[in-house]
C-alpha cells in the first residue's frame, strides 16, 4: 500500500494537469479530492457531470423552482413525468410518488393525477388516473406544445387526438393545486429546461407549481453540493487559474484526456452498485470499491464502497439532501477514498518541503 | 505557555472594564496575572484596542439554502467587487472556507448559522465544518414542520409530545437553539396563501402563528434551553409591518425571545410613498419589553442576495430580482426562497431601509438588548460590517452618507437628527458580550479569567472602517492566528450546541411519522455521527434536563 500511494503521490506531484473524474464517492471522499485538486491546481469532475452541469447552467442563467420528493408525494395533485429518464433512474419512483395511503395535509380536492408526457409505457400503480401523451411527437415537441397551451397560446398541430389530449392535460395543469414536472435532466437538453421552468413561471402566478429533478447517479448531487460550498461553483472545475472556474465543456475529464490537456486521471468509483466508464489515454490512478480490472500502467488502489464498508454521507432522494449511510457490514480493512487522497495529499505536502 | 497581552486598552463591558492593562493567556484560556512567573511570549499591544473576540448571532453561512443561493449567483463576489464591495472577485470568497479567513480577519471568532433545516443538518454541519479558524453553531427550523403542526391541531400545544419532538430536533440536528420563520406562514404558502398574519390561520391545522410561536417558547423555556426562541415574524419587508411586530412583541407576555433582522420590520406606511420610518415606534415596544432581545439586519447599498426560509415572502420577493432570476424551493417544513437583491442609494424604500436600521441602533435604550447583524447576506454581505460601526460611531460619517441620499428619503427619516454616537465599549456589547449571554455562551465574549481566549486587537482609529477590517492580531483559543489582518495560522473551530433530554417513545413516533410520509428514516439525518473531527462538537447545558 504505501509504495503505491508513493507512486500515486509521484505522478500527481509532477502532473501539469490533473483532473480527477469518476467521483463517485461520499461527501467526505469528494471534499478530499476538490482539497487536493486545489493544491495541485487540477480538475474536478463527476461521472453523471452532464445533466448536473446543464442543470446548474439553466439554474445560474435563470433559477430554478424545485420541490421536494415529500412535498410531492403528499401534496401535489397533478404529476407530469417527462421523458423515459424518471422511470429508467427508478423504476419505483411512480409507486413513491402514489402511495396507497393519504399522505399530509394537501391543497385543493382534485383528484390525483399522473400525466405521462413522451412515454407509452409505464406500469402505474393503481387507481391513480393516467393521461398518456405520446403519439409521434418527440420529447421536446411535447414539452413545447404542452408549454403553448399553458400558456392557451395558438400552436398548429394536425393530430386531432394529440390536440386534445395536451389541450385536456393543460387545462389540468391550470387547475391543478399544486402541479408538479419531473424529469431527468441528463435527458433533457437545456431549452426543454427552460420550457418547463417557464410553465412553472407562468402558473405560479395563480397556483402551485414546481420541478422535481431525478438525482444524478453516483452520489452526483452531493458531490456537486459540496463542490459549490467549498470553492462556490459546482463540478467541471479547475483550479489551475488563479480562481475557480467552472466550464461544462471545457472540463469534461474525457475531453481533456482526449485532447492531451490533462496528463494524469484521478478516478474515483467507489460506491456500490454504480459505475461510470473510466476514459483511457492518461496514466491513471483508480481508487475503486470493485474487482479492479488495471490497464498496464494504472496505479489501482482498493478502497471501501461508501455506505457499504464504511458510513458514508450521501444524497438521499427521499429527503431531498444529504444524509447518512450506516455501513452494512463495516470493513476496516479497506480504506475510504478520503483516507487514501489525505494520505496522497500528505506526501505531496512531504514531497513539496523536502 | 503563557503569552501576556501588555499595555492595552482593555475594553470588556461584561466586567464593567475600560482600561489599559495586561492579559494573560494559557492552554487556551485568559488568566489571571500569574505570581511571579514570567510570560513566555509578550506581545506589546500599548495604545491598541484589546476586545473579545467578536460574536455574530445571525448569519447565514452554512447549510442547503446557502448552498441554493451559491448554485443561483455564483458571480455574486464579482458583482459586489465590481461595486467597490471589499469581497475578492471570484466565487470562491463566499465559499466556506473564505468565509472563516474573512471573518477571522476583522475579529470574528464565532458565528451562529440561524437557519438550519432539521432533515438537511448534515448538510449544514458538514459545510459548517469546513469553515476554517470560527466557532460556529446552528439554529433548527420548527414551526412550520407537519409533525408540530399535527400536535397543536390536536391540542397538544403545551404537551410532553411537543416538548419531547423540539428536544429530539434540537439533539438530532446538534443545534444551539430553535429558529422560527414565518410561523405556519410557510404551511400556509403550501396551500396557496400569499399572506399570512400574526392572527392567520393554517389551513387544515387551525392553529395560528400566534399559537405556533407561544408553544414554541413554551417548551424552549420548559426544556431550559438558554438561547430562546429565534423569531423571524410573519409580515416581512412590507410598508405598516411595524404594528405586527409590536403585536408579536405584546404578545410575548413577558417571557424571553429573541427576534431576528428587524429593521426589515420597522416600516410604517404613513407619507406620500405609503412608506415610513417606524423606527421610533417599533424601539418604543423594543425598549419597554426587557424579556426580548433583537439583532437588527443593517440594509447596506450595493449587490447581494437574500435567502430565507420565508418562502411566502421571498415569493413575493421574486419580482424584486436583480438580476432576475430566483429560486422558490418547496421542502419540509418551511422551504427556501433565494432572490438576488441590489439595494440602491437612489431608491427611496433602499435608502429609507438603510436610515431605519441605524435608526434601530441608535434608539436603544439598551444596546445589551439590540445586537448587531446585517442578516448575512440579506441586508449586506458580512464583509460591510466595518463601514456599519463607523457609521455608528460616527454621527459625520452619518451626515456624510445622507448627503448622498434622495431627498424624500432623508426628510422620511430621523437619523439625521439623532445625535448618539456607539462608544467602544457599546460597540463590544452589541458585537461580543450580549450575543455571549443571549446565546448562553458564557465562556467567551468577555475577558474575565476562566474565557475562551478569543482576543482580537484593533488600532483606534478615526476611520472606524479601516480600523475595523483588519484586527492587528487575532486569538482563537490561544492560538495567534491573524496578524495586520492577514491570516497566519488556519485553526479549526468546534459546534456548540445543546443536548436536551426527551422520553425516548418521541423516537418511535418521529420514525413512525417519516416512514409513513416520507419512505424516510430519521437515523438518515442524524448528525451524531456525520463529522469526522475530534472534539469537534461540545455541549451546552439546559438548565432543566
Amino acid at each position: 500500500m504505501d509504495s503505491t500511494l508513493e507512486r500515486a503521490a509521484e505522478l500527481l506531484a509532477r502532473a501539469r494537469l490533473p483532473v480527477f473524474g469518476g467521483l463517485f464517492t461520499d461527501i467526505e471522499g469528494a471534499t478530499a479530492a476538490i482539497s487536493l485538486a486545489e493544491k495541485l491546481g487540477g480538475v474536478i469532475d463527476h461521472g453523471a457531470s452532464e445533466g448536473l452541469s446543464r442543470a446548474a447552467r439553466v439554474m445560474r442563467e435563470t433559477g430554478v423552482a424545485p420541490s421536494s420528493f415529500g412535498e410531492v408525494r403528499n401534496r401535489a395533485d397533478t404529476i407530469v413525468v417527462i421523458g423515459e429518464g424518471p422511470l429508467a433512474r427508478d423504476p419505483e419512483l411512480l409507486d413513491k410518488l402514489f402511495p396507497a395511503e393519504p399522505g399530509l395535509p394537501r391543497p385543493g380536492d382534485n383528484k390525483r393525477e399522473l400525466i405521462l408526457l413522451g412515454l407509452d409505457k409505464a406500469k402505474t400503480p393503481k387507481g391513480v388516473p393516467v393521461t398518456v401523451i405520446d403519439g409521434k411527437a418527440s420529447v421536446p415537441e411535447l414539452v413545447a406544445l404542452l408549454a403553448a397551451s399553458v400558456r392557451e397560446g395558438r400552436f398548429d398541430l394536425r393530430d386531432e387526438a394529440l390536440r386534445g389530449k395536451i389541450e385536456k392535460a393543460a387545462a389540468r395543469l391550470r387547475d391543478s393545486a399544486f402541479a408538479v414536472f419531473v424529469y431527468d435532466p441528463a435527458e433533457l437538453e437545456e431549452p426543454v429546461l427552460h420550457t418547463v421552468l417557464e410553465m412553472v413561471r407562468l402558473l405560479v402566478k395563480t397556483t402551485r407549481a414546481a420541478t422535481m429533478s431525478l438525482a444524478a447517479p453516483g452520489n452526483g448531487e452531493g458531490v456537486n453540493l459540496c463542490s459549490t460550498w467549498t470553492c462556490g461553483l459546482p463540478v467541471r472545475t479547475s483550479f489551475a487559474g488563479d480562481v475557480p472556474d467552472n466550464n461544462m465543456w471545457a472540463y469534461e475529464t474525457e475531453r481533456l484526456i482526449a485532447s492531451g490537456e490533462a496528463d494524469a486521471l484521478v478516478w474515483i468509483d467507489a460506491l456500490d452498485g454504480e459505475g461510470a466508464d473510466r476514459p483511457k489515454g492518461a496514466p491513471a490512478i483508480v481508487l475503486t470499491s470493485k474487482s479492479a480490472r488495471a490497464t498496464r500502467g494504472d496505479i489501482v488502489i482498493e478502497v471501501g464502497a461508501a455506505g457499504a464498508d464504511h458510513d458514508a454521507a450521501l444524497y438521499l432522494p427521499p429527503i431531498a439532501g444529504i444524509g447518512m449511510v450506516k455501513a452494512k457490514a463495516a470493513n476496516k480493512d479497506k480504506p475510504s477514498v478520503a483516507e487514501v487522497l489525505t494520505r496522497i495529499a500528505g506526501l505531496i505536502d512531504a514531497k513539496r518541503a523536502a | 505557555m503563557l503569552v501576556q497581552l501588555k499595555g492595552g486598552r482593555i475594553i470588556d463591558p461584561a466586567n464593567d472594564r475600560d482600561e489599559v492593562g495586561d492579559l494573560y493567556v494559557e492552554n487556551g484560556r485568559i488568566v489571571a496575572k500569574p505570581d511571579g512567573r514570567e510570560p513566555d511570549e509578550v506581545h506589546d499591544v500599548s495604545g491598541k484596542i484589546v476586545m473579545a473576540g467578536a460574536i455574530d448571532v445571525h448569519s447565514h453561512i452554512a447549510g442547503t439554502n446557502v448552498t441554493l443561493g451559491r448554485q443561483l449567483m455564483p458571480e455574486l463576489p464579482l458583482l459586489a467587487a465590481e461595486g467597490g464591495q471589499p469581497i475578492l472577485p471570484s466565487p470562491a470568497a463566499w465559499g466556506s472556507y473564505a468565509t472563516g479567513i474573512r471573518y477571522a480577519e476583522m475579529g470574528y471568532t464565532t458565528v451562529i448559522e440561524p437557519a438550519m433545516i432539521p432533515t438537511h443538518a448534515i448538510e449544514a454541519h458538514a459545510e459548517l465544518a469546513a469553515i476554517p479558524i470560527i466557532d460556529v453553531a446552528g439554529l433548527v427550523i420548527l414551526g412550520n414542520d407537519d409533525y408540530s403542526l399535527g400536535l397543536l391541531r390536536n391540542g397538544k400545544a403545551k404537551s410532553d409530545e411537543l416538548k419531547d419532538y423540539v428536544a429530539w430536533t434540537l439533539s438530532h440536528s446538534k443545534a444551539l437553539g430553535l429558529k422560527v420563520i414565518n410561523a405556519g406562514g410557510s404551511e400556509a404558502f403550501k396551500f396557496n396563501a400569499r399572506k399570512f398574519g400574526l392572527d392567520d390561520v393554517v389551513p387544515d391545522y387551525g392553529v395560528t402563528s400566534r399559537g405556533i410561536v407561544e408553544a414554541m417558547q413554551q417548551a424552549v423555556e420548559d426544556l431550559g434551553v438558554p438561547h430562546p426562541p429565534h423569531v423571524h415574524c410573519n409580515n416581512l419587508g412590507i410598508a405598516g409591518n411595524v404594528e405586527t411586530a409590536v403585536a408579536t412583541l405584546e404578545a410575548t407576555q413577558g417571557r424571553p425571545i429573541h427576534f431576528a433582522h428587524i429593521q426589515f420590520y420597522g416600516y410604517g406606511d404613513e407619507g406620500e410613498k405609503g412608506f415610513s420610518s417606524g423606527a421610533p415606534r417599533l424601539m418604543e415596544a423594543v425598549n419597554k419589553h426587557k424579556n426580548a432581545t433583537v439583532d437588527v439586519g443593517q440594509v447596506m447599498f450595493g449587490q447581494t442576495i437574500t435567502i430565507s426560509g420565508d418562502v411566502l415572502r421571498q415569493f413575493d420577493g421574486r419580482r424584486a430580482a436583480n438580476p432576475k432570476k430566483w429560486i422558490i424551493s418547496q421542502g419540509e417544513g418551511n422551504g427556501t426562497g433565494v432572490v438576488p437583491y441590489n439595494y440602491k442609494k437612489k431608491s427611496f424604500v433602499n435608502a429609507l431601509q438603510w436610515a431605519i436600521g441605524l435608526e434601530i441602533f441608535l434608539l436603544a435604550e439598551d444596546p445589551w438588548r439590540v445586537l448587531f447583524s446585517t442578516d448575512h447576506p440579506n441586508g449586506a454581505l458580512f464583509v460591510r460590517y466595518p463601514e456599519i460601526f463607523h457609521l455608528l460611531m460616527d454621527r459625520d460619517e452619518r451626515a456624510r452618507w445622507l448627503d448622498g441620499l434622495p431627498e424624500a428619503s432623508r426628510a422620511a427619516s430621523n437619523l439625521a437628527g439623532i445625535a448618539r454616537e456607539l462608544t467602544l465599549s457599546e460597540l463590544a456589547v452589541i458585537t461580543r458580550a450580549a450575543p455571549a449571554k443571549l446565546l448562553g455562551l458564557t465562556d467567551r465574549g468577555h475577558l474575565a479569567p476562566g474565557a475562551v481566549a478569543d482576543i482580537a486587537v484593533y488600532t483606534e482609529q478615526k476611520n472606524k472602517t479601516k480600523m475595523f477590517s483588519a484586527a492587528d492580531l487575532v486569538f482563537k483559543s490561544g492560538n495567534l492566528v491573524v496578524r495586520k489582518g492577514n491570516v497566519v495560522r488556519v485553526t479549526w473551530g468546534r459546534c456548540y450546541h445543546v443536548e436536551p433530554g426527551f422520553d425516548a417513545q418521541i423516537e418511535k413516533r418521529v420514525s413512525a411519522f417519516y416512514d409513513r410520509y416520507f419512505g424516510a428514516d430519521p437515523s438518515w439525518f442524524d448528525v451524531s455521527d456525520a463529522i469526522h473531527r475530534p472534539d469537534r462538537f461540545a455541549t451546552i447545558p439546559c438548565s432543566k434536563s
